[in-house]
């Protein structure tokens, strides 16, 4: 039998629940306000729960809250049937409100167990707050980085440039710096982002964009010294190139950094003709010797021809032969004169491929008759090297000299002490597999301290007396050999009969080399 | 006529003593040429010598501990010297070596020839 929502509804037969509170006033007081007071609210916290939903679409899980709501006003609406029961009996209504409630609660539930671990990941604000401040904390660091990066790049005297390798490999600037803006003349603005082909002239771009090539091939750190025709003028600049590569490997980038040597490869080259000088000045003295011997010579020759001539005494013969010896002593003074006229030239010489042999030889030459009056003998052997290296041939020349002088002052101080010295052995040598060419000085001048001896290629060091030695001569002698590529050291040496001395070894590399354009890989 | 007086030379440089000697004979002295101060000290050893003719810079021995030497034997014996180069405060200007003279080069053999003859207490020339 099917009942109808009237018969359903029907109250019929129910007493109101307010009979069972015995209609007392109190009782039923206390229980209309508090049901009146919990409906009232349940029905206002859906709405503040509907209006935070509304307003915070940010929030996760909004939908939760309004399964809340929902569940809230049932409860609320079942505090008001509450109350309506207690005079009228509808607890048929009453049951289906709960019912409804019920099930809401339930959905409610199911749903908040459901969520439990995903609401328990949700950040809470204080974590939320703590990563807002380590993150503001990284911003900070990274500006701090970022500005003194900049603050490097802007501010660094040394001149620094950024290349980007195209994906077509050619090469375009992406940034240069003031101190490289200064030195070159070039504009940063109108350099960004352009091709260095379009960026530089030709020359000067068709120049770096061979070391750019040679970077990105070669995927190594370069560095070498190049000159460059530049809105400023010429100048010599040492530039290194770093690539930097993606993670396939790919050179994608190339920091260069330069430096503007100009000025310093001038000085050296004052330095190197100041100490020309300086070895001149201490030739000098030799030379006026050297001079006066022939001038002495042709002197005594015409003197001795003019008297036979005024005494009848000048046979043909005789006077051909004197003639003959005069000539040949003006050549010798010419001779000298030529040689040190070149050797005091500014720029000596030039660079060229020379056999190291003949400049010992011609040093050899400028001192051995000096040398000779003060009873010191320079033994050559060996002189028949015949490689070629490249470089200034009166350059080396003047090392060889320098090393004879100092030779020279070693074995007269030994002799001070009483000791016997007084030989100089120079030999050539070109090594078996045609790579090097060897030049060894070695005297027996008693040899140098070995506490000293690491030092004695520095500038200005010198074991000499104040106004004797500039300390000068080795640390130029080591600056001409190293511009040759080659190197020069020095070791102490026991020579026969319990003798003692220094030898110092040029080694210099046989293939020409250009030194204003070596290149240095490095591994 | 006297025999002629013996004039030792003291000179590394062989062409000029060669001129040197050559002169010196035409002028009637008997020339002996040594190499080095060494060489001199010992012909001096062992011949009569009137006068000395010397360079100061030699091998072996140079023209200064030759003349030191020679003092050391003979105070009187006239000494010429040669030289390139003598600073002023030379040693050798010091009263204590003569008879002593200093002639710079290039020198002039005549001067030499004349020096000898003064020195020696010879007639001049005309």
């Amino acid at each position: 039998m099917a009942l109808g929502l009237d018969e359903l509804l029907d109250t019929s037969g129910f007493v109101p629940h307010g009979v069972c509170l015995l209609w007392r006033p109190d009782i039923l007081a206390l229980h209309v306000a508090s049901d009146m007071l919990i409906g009232l609210s349940y029905f206002s916290i859906p709405v503040a729960l509907t209006y935070f939903v509304m307003r915070r679409r940010d929030v996760e899980f909004g939908w939760m809250a309004l399964l809340f709501a929902l569940f809230i006003i049932a409860c609320g609406s079942t505090h008001f049937l509450m109350v309506w029961t207690l005079w009228s009996p509808d607890y048929v209504l009453e049951g289906l409100v709960k019912a409804v409630t019920a099930l809401a609660s339930l959905g409610t539930a199911a749903a908040l167990w459901w969520l439990m671990p995903r609401l328990l990941a949700l950040p809470s604000p204080k974590q939320l707050e703590a990563t807002n401040r380590a993150l503001e904390q990284e911003i900070t660091i990274r500006r701090q980085m970022e500005m003194r990066y900049s603050s490097f790049f802007n501010n660094l005297a040394e001149a620094l440039f950024i290349v980007q390798v195209l994906p077509d490999g050619d090469f375009a600037y992406e940034a240069i710096n003031p101190a490289l803006a200064r030195a070159t003349g070039l504009d940063p603005e109108r350099l960004r982002d352009r091709r260095v082909r379009d960026a530089l002239a030709p020359e000067a771009a068709a120049s770096v964009i061979s070391r750019y090539v040679a970077c990105r091939d070669g995927g190594e750190s370069i560095d070498y010294e190049e000159t460059l025709d530049l809105p400023v003028g010429q100048r010599v600049f040492h530039t290194m190139l770093v690539p930097v590569k993606d993670a396939a490997g790919r050179v994608v980038q190339i920091l260069g950094s330069g430096r503007d040597v100009t000025e310093r490869k001038r000085l050296q080259a004052e330095v190197v003709q100041t100490s020309k000088l300086a070895t001149l000045g201490t030739l000098a003295a030799g030379m006026a010797h050297e001079m006066s011997q022939p001038l002495n010579v042709i002197r005594l020759w015409t003197e001795n021809m003019l008297s036979r001539l005024r005494d009848n005494l000048l046979e043909p013969q005789r006077a051909e032969r004197s003639l003959t010896l005069v000539i040949e002593q003006t050549d010798r003074m010419a001779k000298l004169i030529d040689h040190v006229r070149t050797f005091g030239r500014r720029d000596g010489g030039g660079m060229q491929a020379f056999t190291p042999a003949r400049c010992v030889q011609s040093a050899v030459e400028l001192v051995r008759h000096q040398y000779a009056l003060e009873d010191i003998e320079i033994i050559e052997s060996a002189t028949s090297a015949q490689l070629p290296v490249t470089g200034r041939p009166l350059e080396l020349e003047q090392v060889i000299l320098n090393l004879f002088s100092n030779a020279r002052d070693a074995i007269i101080a030994l002799r001070a002490t009483d000791r016997e010295a007084g030989r100089i052995m120079v030999a050539v040598s070109d090594d078996r597999d045609g790579q090097n060419v060897a030049i060894q000085v070695t005297d027996d001048g008693g040899g140098i301290d070995p506490s000293v001896l690491p030092q004695i290629f520095d500038p200005f060091f010198t074991t000499k007396e104040v106004g004797k030695g500039s300390g000068l001569g080795l640390s130029i002698g080591y600056g001409i050999i190293d511009g040759m590529g080659g190197r020069i050291d020095a070791r102490n040496v026991d020579l026969e009969g319990g003798r003692r001395g220094v030898r110092f070894t040029i080694t210099l590399p046989s293939q020409p080399v250009s030194s204003s354009d070596r290149e240095l890989s490095h591994a | 006529m006297p025999d002629p007086l013996h004039i030792l030379i003291a000179e590394d440089e062989v062409l000029a003593a060669m001129a040197l000697e050559d002169f010196l004979s035409l002028k009637g002295f008997r020339v002996t040429v040594a190499a080095n101060g060494a060489e001199a000290l010992e012909r001096y050893g062992r011949e009569q010598v009137h006068a000395l003719v010397t360079d100061l810079r030699m091998p072996r021995m140079d023209g200064q501990t030759l003349i030191r030497e020679i003092r050391d034997r003979d105070a009187a014996l006239p000494v010429v010297v040669m030289t390139g180069y003598l600073t002023e405060d030379s040693d050798l200007k010091h009263e204590r070596w003569k008879p002593l003279e200093i002639l710079s080069k290039p020198v002039n053999p005549r001067i030499i020839c004349e020096t000898l003859h003064r020195m020696l207490g010879l007639p001049l020339e005309a």
